[in-house]
């Protein structure tokens, strides 16, 4: 028995060692959020309240007083509210024809439905200017004089970007499904109509609501597709963009992206209150719905989500085309042209692009991780506040954030002004900018860990970080890496908040393509963003492939 | 005493989990926690271990209190219900973790895994994945894993419940036997009183947050101390003296508001004579269960339950049948502490 009597000389330390470890990984965890997304929220209420006669309400006076702004505020609801009923109707009847029919190439359509999840935000905008815009193929063909550029254009390219947000939701919310009620409701003689009107569409209602507040979200944040095919029709994350870099005003860009955030937060707590509440409707004694062939129900099916992919497809499949002619669409001869990026700095935002978004993937990973680590161990008040402020981006619009970055850290006074106009400022601000989603894909996974590997391993006399690094993090090692897929592949395409922070030399590629075409130069814009879905596609490929290596199934990349 | 707990008391919110416990556990002894669910005993299996802080109260091992002191400094090992292997890591490094964190030096790790996997006869099986081991052999795993580290006292809680019966019965033996055999303190936390019975020295029967009785199997069986204990080890035949019409000879007496009848206990009286004491009522029901058959008596419309040994084809439902409540088999109980 050499060692039995080792530990009886430990008994009753003054310090835990244990305790310093989990304390010091929360501060290492919420001092970068206080920095990162707590400050420049704090410096964008500041600056909305600073106006030429001191501090005051005098912005926002200004601001309600302007009938310009307030239409601007009009045009954002109007744009949200269509949008977000056109997108969870169609996500709606897309889903359910994915889950509950028997219809063929579920796999193919799977994919082709997120496929603008992996493409830069501007891309659907972009090739519905291909297709329906002034020098658009169809208008070219066909002299219907469609105009295209507006309310109605904003709204068709953000129902295409927002599907799949939607789409995963529902389809989500349509996968479980008790077969004990189905079958109760045949046999008490209900029809399909009423079936779907009494069970399925209750049953789903939470799924609805979450698709709902999540697109509203996503749809009023957009920068990029307004800004390529509104035209004149202002939104207000546009309208930050100008007040900021048309015009240098700063206090009423503030202002703007206050009148921003609010409706983005209300939208947030609302959806995360729902999901809350959601639990619980499947039980552990629910018998999964088996899916019957049915010859019409299924042709139907088939019907409608083979239009929603080839509509889909057509618009990335465009944007590719319009990439390899001369000059479309007069010129349609194949053409490698636009692939020389003779402007600007070449293809150098490209590789700044892969750079940034590599950092945004190891720095996501840590903090993320380090987080759902802490929020797992940390079950107390304390731990209620770092989950907290690590779900508080998700209401923090892209537009805001980085307005918030340049007012933080564009000040000689901040000690960490040196970050400034550095790539390193750009994978942080993408990282906080995708804190929330991140940080959810990481603490769904460790929660599924049952406790008790934790107290086998406290009891065999490991301290809190050898049960992190031996036990807990090789378990969720597919996760970790999926969540290093989703920083780096939202880091690719996002153009909202890094819009603010890019200067010549730390151009990204998303902020290219959006430069190339407001420059009037549509083809080599889609070359841009060629390479970027190039990228993309072949960053999942290695990820599909190092999971297939490792073993790994069931790993989502998006949330 | 070699472990002692001392007016231990737990809540978990409003619920109370655990009630002013003490209990003193001697070196070597092996003790079940017994009772129903909910009763407080995983809790109370939890402070020991030190992964519940109780609310009032000390633990103490050899007069040093562990309050305060962290579960993984205690170096007690614990078996959990089950699924507590870690996935990622092999039999041989499951084992090998605890050694590993207790700083034992690298060549003696080796040696000690081989060592423990042959108490637990998985000699062979050190290089498989947990996933690769049947219920059983995971169960044996946790067990060489918590025995490893040579623990001043090993903890287990609900080991079997989550194993088949055949499983359970053949792992109830050889966990008792290597207990006897290293002689290591241990506590046991179940609802099952057979194997309760068949393993432990001593059973502690809890029941909401308290402990109603401390004893050996036949103490519990023989002396219950009140109704909860009579009626959870073994079955009773309780009756309550104030509604009863049932007139039994020796009841009564010392005021206590119950006696209670073994089944088997209550003799039947054959050749139809009937003498003082005697109670007459009808069959309701009868079920062979192998060794024994079952009957149950409505005597006055109070149901007493007979265990008669073997296959008695000759008592069926509605026939009448007298019987004989010995006075030594009555025992008068209260009700519970609580």
């Amino acid at each position: 028995m050499t060692n039995s009597s080792a530990s009886a000389s430990r008994f009753a330390p003054k310090i835990d060692s244990d305790r310093v470890a989990v304390v010091g990984l929360a501060v290492a965890v919420v001092v970068p959020l206080f920095l990162f997304v707590v400050a420049p929220l704090f410096e964008i209420f500041k600056m909305s309240f600073v106006t030429a006669d001191g501090i005051g309400l005098g912005n926002y006076v200004r601001y309600i007083n302007s009938p310009k702004f307030t239409k601007v505020v009009g045009n954002s609801l109007a744009v949200a509210a269509t949008t977000t009923t056109l997108t969870v109707l169609l996500a709606y009847a897309f889903a359910y024809a994915m889950r509950r029919t028997a219809m063929p190439l579920k796999n193919v359509f799977g994919s082709v439905a997120l496929l603008p999840l992996f493409a830069p935000s501007l891309v659907q905008a972009l090739g519905i200017v291909f297709l329906f815009g002034r020098n658009g193929v169809i208008n070219r063909t066909f002299n219907l004089g469609i105009d295209i550029y507006g309310f109605w254009g904003i709204v068709i390219s953000d129902v295409f970007y927002s599907f799949p947000h939607a789409y995963l939701i529902l389809s989500a919310a349509l996968a479980v499904a008790d077969a004990r009620l189905y079958e109760s409701a045949q046999v008490l003689g209900a029809t399909g109509a009423r079936i779907f009107r009494d069970i399925t569409l209750p049953s789903t209602k939470y799924g609805i609501l979450s698709a709902t507040f999540v697109v509203f979200t996503i749809v009023i944040t957009d920068f990029g597709n307004p800004m390529v095919i509104g035209g004149d029709y202002n939104v207000l994350a546009t309208e930050i963009y100008n007040q900021v870099s048309g015009q240098g005003n700063f206090s009423m860009g503030a202002v703007i992206g206050v009148m921003l955030l609010v409706p983005v937060a209300l939208a947030v707590i609302a959806e995360k209150w729902i999901m809350r509440r959601h639990h619980a409707t499947i039980t552990e004694r629910s018998q999964p719905l088996q899916i019957q062939r049915e010859r019409w129900r299924d042709r139907v099916g088939l019907t409608f989500a083979l239009v929603i992919c080839a509509m889909i497809a057509a618009i990335v499949l465009v944007v590719v085309v319009a990439s390899f002619v001369t000059l479309w669409p007069y010129n349609m001869h194949v053409s490698l042209r636009h692939y020389r990026f003779e402007v600007q700095n070449g293809l150098q935002p490209l590789w700044t692009s892969i750079g940034v978004s590599l950092m945004a993937a190891g720095i996501g990973v840590i903090v993320t991780i380090g987080g759902a680590c802490v929020t797992r161990r940390l079950r107390n008040v304390a731990g209620q506040c770092v989950y907290f402020l690590s779900i508080l981006p998700a209401a923090v619009p892209g537009m805001v954030l980085g307005l918030g970055y340049i007012l933080v850290f564009n000040n000689p006074s901040n000690p960490l002004e040196f970050l400034y106009g550095t790539l390193l400022i750009l994978a942080l601000c993408n990282v906080y900018h995708y804190h929330a989603q991140g940080f959810l894909i990481a603490t769904t996974s460790i929660n599924q860990i049952s406790r008790v590997f934790d107290e086998a391993s406290t009891s065999l006399g490991g301290g809190f970080l050898r049960t992190l690094w031996q036990v807990i993090l090789p378990i969720i090692s597919p996760s970790i890496i999926s969540v290093g897929v989703f920083f780096f592949v939202r880091s690719m395409v996002t153009l909202s908040a890094v819009i603010f922070l890019v200067t010549p030399q730390t151009q990204v590629a998303a902020v290219s393509v959006l430069l190339l075409d407001d420059a009037g130069n549509a083809n080599q814009a889609a070359a841009f963003s060629v390479c970027i879905m190039l990228v993309v596609a072949l960053a999942l490929l290695l990820f599909q492939l190092v999971l297939r290596m490792s073993g790994g199934k069931n790993v989502s990349l998006i949330r | 005493m070699f472990l002692s707990l001392r007016h231990i008391s737990k809540r978990f919110g409003a619920v109370p989990a655990l009630n002013d416990v003490t209990l003193n556990i001697a070196e070597g002894e092996f003790v079940c926690f017994l009772g129903p669910s909910g009763c407080g005993k995983t809790t109370l299996l939890r402070v020991i271990a030190g992964l519940e802080t109780p609310d009032t109260g000390e633990v103490t091992q050899n007069g040093t209190s562990l309050i305060g002191v962290p579960a993984r400094l205690r170096n007690f090992g614990i078996v959990f219900q089950s699924y507590s292997l870690f996935p990622n890591m092999t039999v041989g490094r499951n084992i090998g973790y605890g050694l590993e964190c207790r700083k034992w030096p690298k060549d003696a790790i080796g040696p000690r895994i081989d060592e423990v996997l042959t108490l637990v006869h998985l000699r062979d099986q050190a290089e498989k994945y947990p996933h690769q081991l049947s219920g059983g052999q995971q169960q044996r795993v946790a067990l060489a894993r918590a025995l490893a580290p040579k623990p001043t006292v090993l903890l287990l809680d609900e080991p079997l419940s989550a194993l088949d019966a055949k499983v359970r019965e053949e792992l109830r033996a050889e966990i008792k036997d290597l207990q006897t055999a290293l002689r290591v303190t241990t506590i046991m936390v179940t609802h099952d009183q057979h194997e309760a019975m068949e393993m432990a020295d001593r059973i502690v029967v809890m029941n909401a947050g308290v402990i109603e009785q401390v004893g050996g199997a036949a103490d519990l069986y023989d002396q219950p101390v009140n109704r909860f204990v009579a009626e959870f080890i073994g079955r009773m035949n309780l009756v309550k003296l104030s509604t009863t019409k049932l007139v039994i000879a020796g009841a009564g007496a010392g005021g206590d508001p119950y006696i209670g009848i073994r089944p088997e206990h209550i003799e039947v009286i054959d050749g139809g004579t009937t003498e003082g004491g005697t109670l007459v009522g009808r069959i309701e029901k009868c079920i062979f269960l192998g060794s024994f058959t079952r009957i149950t008596l409505n005597v006055d419309d109070k149901r007493l339950v007979l265990e008669l040994r073997g296959r008695r084809t000759d008592l069926k439902p509605g026939a009448a049948l007298a019987v004989r409540i010995p006075a030594d088999a009555i025992h008068r109980l209260q009700d519970a502490t609580k």
